[in-house]
């Protein structure tokens, strides 16, 4: 099945080779077989990655281990779901999966296209083929995940660290990747427009929903990124401008400016070489970060493989991209004549050109500051690094840039905007932000950031309410409809303006959360059961340190009591400690996190002493951090009615957004209304009387095989029956009394005999069952050897008394035969 | 137009040479060393006082943790030199015996004293696992 797999790989890379080829040529000669043949082949390397595809995870879920990435990413324990995402789990498997994502994609955009931008699909089908053809290649050439052991193969897998096995790390990669490949759909049709000359505004209608899209998906991608670190890092934050996070944010920059400058070329005709250049950096971008994460270019706390080879093709295929796209630019200048000068600097073009600096620059400075080592390293060989305190100081102000933009925009008219028409259109959006501001002051918010931040985020709400309310009066007056139809109508006749506006309010509500930030405290609490601490307006006391096993792994929670000031009881909360057999070294923390609209209080448990029944807790609170998947939500909403084809228009006029708007917010209301979130707290777990363990207790338990007869001998260290915990509980004792584990084994030995010890203590009757085995071993060889030498004995016997039996043996026929036979063995060696 | 182009490139030149100024000023107090520890205990005490981001492992049993304060003593080694560090908080799961850490914070006579939430012990990578780790399944 691995050399089925290969070959396809192999396959595929031909097809590609073929699609590329058929369709350039085609589409030079004017030849529209050729083309048709290119597009065929297109399709086929869809159809053979899909069949790659389905062969690892067939590979996956049967356990084929002789497949070396099959084999160092799962084992036969691993859960059916972790098998299936191990696919792209690992170097090799992920690459896999982009360019499998990638065919499918152009195959979609193609087919989707085919008709409308018929002088453009040769050339889109020719550069994906050939960013594919990139890919395929370091499959094929260096990173093949079809590669199997030469020689025996193991019987089972290394396993997915358990670490790594967890929901969100499953599912956060293919949404980044959904992101990241999708956005090599506009960069082909932008080539493709380059090449072929037809720089009209055609190419962009076809690229503006992949744009969407993919644009959606990375927002979801580094969501979900945020909320994994939120939720099970605990370390109360959720992005620490790690290399890894920085690489997937660059393109969610540019392709954000990409978005929006689409509309000043549609609108007005300019920023043409602008949006051509954007789509092919946002390409670029997703290819080096991409590169980023898998070459050990960066020092990152994550660790990176370092594959200088891999780096070095990356780097190859990043120049030559770089260099033939941005001479293809420089060429076709001429043709990307703005029609329209900027006629005036306050103007809603401006607005968007000032944005799109804002959104480059940030993409530029991240790229910039997570170089930085690398870069400096180059320039005087001392490897400086920025942290980050570094990347807020900068992306503050730029973040709040960006926000005060977002509400500038829609209130400025294209062309150019009048004094008058201004304070018109600024007056509520302005009182707005003055009111947030200025309540956020009242309410003690002292953090500069924090404060501007809230009085931007009042501002944009009353630009983006002002739009609502004034177009629905708009088309009130027009189609006599009540206000609340009226609004829906409109949103539905402009779903992309519309779906935008819904969409901002989403980012508002992130960078709410985003404001709150700004003031969230912490602390450090030593508790024992019963007492009780005071942090700002909690109260916490810790009930009981107590230890429980559901069989998988120990589990030391802290049970919590949480009240507020006047001593009223808010609820229980589970901080956690877990150890996973097999990797008792390496504790999980578990978050309890108590969720409200206003502020979540996050507790970890770092730290605690059996014996003294303490644990140390770090108390963090979070103000308004909910608001960021909240706003996450409101986003999706936007994008969806941006997004919503025209054939759904009249189906979604009449009956969706009002049920749906409230299905979703009554939705959010759940999900969102204070109650305690037990990060993954096992309900009913068995209790045991387990506590931790010494290490000289676990290097006892694990001598010992259980003898309660159903447990089919398991070591004692990782059964858990109620036998074992009784005979844990009996070494505990024992070592009490300061014996070493050798007493201590013959101590059960004296009790039950050695045949439960399952490395022998080094002496008596320990020793004297270590050695039957070998005792054994050792005879049967002796009587083999004996058998073996008796048998040819009698061989030699029977030849002799054969001999002896003058039977002639120099037959002629014979002779002739064995000359024969002879020459012919000759002839083969 | 010419008038133009001088406008245009006199607006781009302050702008630039306002972000440099900016970057320069905020770039020297916002970096740190990246150092192996071998590479700054060759010579300690050119390193005294400067801000560091030190790579190494913890030497296995020395670490000790004051489990009511969460105070940290640990020792930190690369390449055969190791270096005393303490640090008092909260340290990621991952830290543990021969972890790979970076470790933010300065260095003085009597070791390395790390920042709050100065500790980075490298999370076990989806690409690829350290040898170290991976085996510990199979134990």
């Amino acid at each position: 099945m691995a050399s089925l797999g290969a070959l396809v790989l192999v396959l595929a890379f031909i097809a590609s080779a073929c699609a590329a080829a058929a369709s350039v040529a085609g589409a030079r000669r004017g030849n529209n077989r050729l083309v048709e043949s290119g597009i065929g082949a297109f399709y086929t390397v869809a159809a053979l990655l899909t069949v790659t595809s389905g062969l690892i995870t067939y590979a996956f879920v049967a356990g084929d281990y002789s497949i070396k990435y099959v084999q160092r990413y799962s084992d036969s324990a691993q859960p059916l779901f972790y098998k299936i995402t191990s696919y792209w789990g690992g170097l090799d498997g992920s690459i896999m999966f982009w360019a499998f994502l990638l065919s499918v994609f152009g195959a979609v955009a193609v087919k989707v296209n085919r008709e409308r931008h018929r002088e453009l699909i040769p050339y889109v089908v020719a550069v994906t083929s050939i960013v594919e053809m990139f890919f395929l290649f370091l499959m094929v050439v260096h990173k093949n995940p079809f590669d199997t052991f030469l020689t025996e193969s193991p019987t089972d897998g290394r396993g997915l660290n358990p670490l790594l096995q967890n929901f969100y790390m499953a599912i956060h990669p293919p949404t980044m990747y959904l992101g990241f490949v999708g956005l090599t759909i506009p960069f082909a049709f932008g080539m493709a427009a380059l090449i072929t000359g037809h720089l009209d505004d055609s190419w962009l209608r076809a690229v503006r929903r992949w744009t969407m899209f993919s644009w959606f998906f990375l927002t979801l991608g580094l969501t979900l990124g945020m909320l994994w670190a939120y939720e099970e890092l605990g370390w109360g934050g959720f992005w620490g401008w790690d290399p890894v996070e920085n690489a997937g944010a660059l393109p969610w920059f540019t392709a954000t400016a990409f978005l929006h400058s689409v509309m000043v070329q549609e609108r007005r005709g300019m920023l043409r070489v602008w949006n051509v250049t954007l789509v092919i950096v946002t390409f670029l971008l997703t290819i080096v970060g991409t590169f980023l994460t898998r070459s050990g270019v960066v020092q990152s706390v994550h660790a990176f493989g370092e594959d200088p080879q891999l780096a070095r093709l990356f780097i190859a295929f990043m120049l030559a991209t770089t260099a033939f796209c941005f001479s293809m630019v420089v060429y076709r200048l001429p043709m990307l004549k703005a029609r329209h000068e900027l006629d005036s600097w306050i103007s809603r073009e401006a607005a968007f050109l000032a944005n799109n600096w804002v959104l480059l620059f940030s993409a530029f400075f991240i790229l910039f500051a997570t170089l930085f080592p690398t870069i400096s390293e180059a320039i005087n060989g001392e490897r400086l690094t920025v942290g980050p305190p570094f990347f807020n100081k900068w992306m503050t102000p730029i973040g709040l840039g960006l926000l005060f933009l977002t509400g500038v925009g829609p209130l400025m008219a294209w062309r150019k905007s009048s004094l008058s028409n201004l304070a018109g259109q600024f007056l509520w959006p302005a009182v707005c932000g003055l009111i947030a501001g200025g309540a956020a002051v009242a309410l003690g918010v002292r953090v500069w950031s924090s404060g501007i931040c809230f009085a931007f985020c009042g501002f944009v709400f009353g630009t983006i309410a002002q739009e609502f309310v004034r177009g629905g009066y708009v088309r009130k007056g027009m189609t006599g409809a009540d206000l609340f139809t009226a609004t829906i109508g409109l949103v539905a006749r402009n779903k992309r303006r519309y779906g935008g506006y819904i969409v901002h309010v989403g980012i508002v509500l992130i960078f709410l959360g985003f404001a709150g930030q700004g003031f969230s405290r912490d602390q450090q609490l030593l508790l024992k059961p019963g007492q009780q601490a005071t942090f700002e307006h909690y109260t916490l006391r810790l009930d009981a340190l107590r230890v429980t096993d559901d069989g998988q792994k120990q589990m030391i929670t802290g049970h919590m009591t949480v009240m507020d000031e006047s001593g009223k009881e808010l609820g229980k909360m589970y901080p956690a400690k877990w150890f996973f057999r097999k990797h008792e070294e390496e504790p999980t923390s578990e978050v309890a996190i108590r969720r409200s609209f206003a502020e979540d209080l996050y507790i970890v448990m770092p730290a605690f002493e059996m014996q003294e029944q303490t644990a140390s807790v770090e108390v963090h609170i979070n103000p308004l951090v909910n608001w960021i998947w909240v706003g996450f939500g409101v986003l999706a909403i936007g994008t969806a009615i941006a997004l919503m084809p025209e054939s759904a228009f009249g189906f979604a006029l009449a009956k969706l957004p009002a049920e749906a708007a409230t299905a979703t917010m009554l939705l959010f209301v759940l999900l969102f209304s204070p109650g305690v979130v037990f990060a993954q707290h096992v309900e009913a777990p068995q209790q045991a009387t387990l506590i931790v363990r010494s290490p000289l207790e676990r290097a006892v338990a694990r001598k010992l095989a259980c003898w309660c007869g159903g447990c089919s001998k398991l070591p004692v260290d990782t059964c858990v029956c109620g036998h074992c915990a009784n005979v844990k509980e009996e070494i505990a004792q024992q070592a009490k009394l300061g014996k070493t584990a050798d007493q201590i084994l013959q101590f059960f030995v004296a009790q039950q005999g050695g045949q439960h010890v399952l490395s022998e203590p080094a002496s008596g009757i320990g020793r004297f069952a270590w050695v039957i085995p070998y005792g054994i071993g050792a005879m049967g060889l002796a009587i083999v050897g004996i058998a073996a030498i008796r048998w040819s004995r009698r061989r030699e016997a029977d030849e002799a008394q054969a001999e002896s039996s003058d039977v002639p043996s120099d037959n002629p026929a014979d002779a002739a035969l064995n000359a024969q036979l002879d020459d012919e063995l000759r002839d083969l060696d | 137009m010419k008038n133009k182009a001088i406008k245009v490139g006199l607006t781009g030149l302050v702008l630039v040479l306002a972000f440099g100024g900016l970057m320069y000023s905020t770039l020297a107090e916002g970096t740190e060393y990246y150092k192996h520890v071998d590479e700054v205990m060759g010579q300690p005490s050119e390193w005294y006082g400067k801000r560091l981001q030190l790579h190494g492992y913890v030497v296995p049993d020395s670490v000790f943790v004051n489990k009511r304060t969460l105070e940290y003593h640990f020792k930190v080694q690369s390449n055969g030199q190791t270096v005393d560090a303490r640090y008092t908080g909260v340290v990621p799961d991952t830290f543990k015996d021969d972890a790979e850490v970076v470790l933010k914070g300065t260095l003085a006579a009597d070791g390395f004293s790390v920042v709050p939430n100065g500790v980075m012990a490298k999370c076990p990578s989806k690409y690829e696992p350290k040898p170290g780790a991976s085996t510990s399944g199979s134990r």
